[in-house]
């Protein structure tokens, strides 16, 4: 077993985990932790596949940059979200949040 | 040597990612992400890239997670207490994530012949991880979407602002 997919399979099951962490919680902050999880599995991945597959040296280093920007602006939007959400419901659960149900 | 250290930096990060899911206080959820984003460093570390590793740190640990503990803190969530976790684990629809990660695992391991027949040579794998390259990268060739990433945060900034005014 080497090491390529000693990464794939850390960030596999990281990746698991994130999902499983976005299924199961109800809690609103606890699924944007969850999808930071994802982020983070996604970025080891691309770090592993330019560090032994590909040839040119910088690409998934710049693609791993560009994710963690994304990261950034997905925690102020999902935060300020959640923020306007708790003051109007009194509650960060998602069951709280059906009004689209209709 | 290399392959324990990576498989001892894995297990923490996972170990990690478990606590995440599974600690029921979001203040330790957050918490431990921290302790997850440091192992998913020193995995940076172990592949040769220590600008993403010290970016990982101070990014992710140092002002993502703090944002998201402030936030925590701000909301005052002492009684966000999670439900039963532990008893739907083997519910009817945990099984497909089941099958998803052993997939993934499949692919993981069926990848791996393909690391022996890369393109990359000891030459260009020397200069893997140098900071002047992605300096160059990000702006030079590919200054648009480095651009185009700044007017994404600067946008993110004002859409938060936005929402979460009191009006």
């Amino acid at each position: 077993m080497n090491c390529l997919s000693t990464y794939l399979i850390i960030s596999a099951l990281l990746f698991s985990l994130g999902l499983l962490g976005i299924l199961q919680r109800r809690n609103l902050i606890g699924m944007l932790i969850s999808v930071e999880l994802l982020l983070n599995a996604a970025n080891l991945n691309f770090m592993a596949y330019n560090r032994f597959l590909v040839s040119d040296p910088v690409t998934g280093q710049v693609i791993t940059l560009f994710v963690m920007g994304l990261a950034a602006a997905e925690a102020a939007i999902g935060l300020s979200i959640i923020l306007a959400l708790y003051r109007k419901m009194h509650s960060i659960n998602i069951e709280a949040a059906q009004k689209m149900k209709g | 040597m290399g392959l324990l250290a990576i498989i001892i930096c894995g297990g923490a990060a996972l170990a990690c990612a478990l606590l995440v899911i599974l600690s029921r206080n979001t203040v330790h959820s957050a918490l431990w992400m921290v302790g997850n984003c440091l192992a998913l460093a020193v995995l940076f570390l172990l592949l040769n890239s220590q600008f993403i590793a010290i970016l990982q740190v101070i990014v992710y640990a140092g002002a993502i997670m703090m944002f998201i503990i402030y936030a925590i803190m701000m909301l005052n969530l002492r009684e966000a207490g999670e439900d039963e976790f532990r008893k739907s684990l083997l519910s009817g629809r945990f099984i497909v994530l089941f099958l998803f990660m052993i997939c993934l695992l499949a692919l993981g391991l069926g990848l791996s012949p393909m690391a022996l027949k890369g393109e990359m040579g000891p030459h260009s794998l020397a200069k893997f991880g140098e900071v002047n390259l992605i300096a160059n990268y990000i702006f030079v060739q590919g200054i648009a979407a480095f651009e185009l990433v700044s007017v994404m945060l600067t946008a993110a900034v004002v859409g938060a602002v936005f929402l979460a005014r009191r009006d």
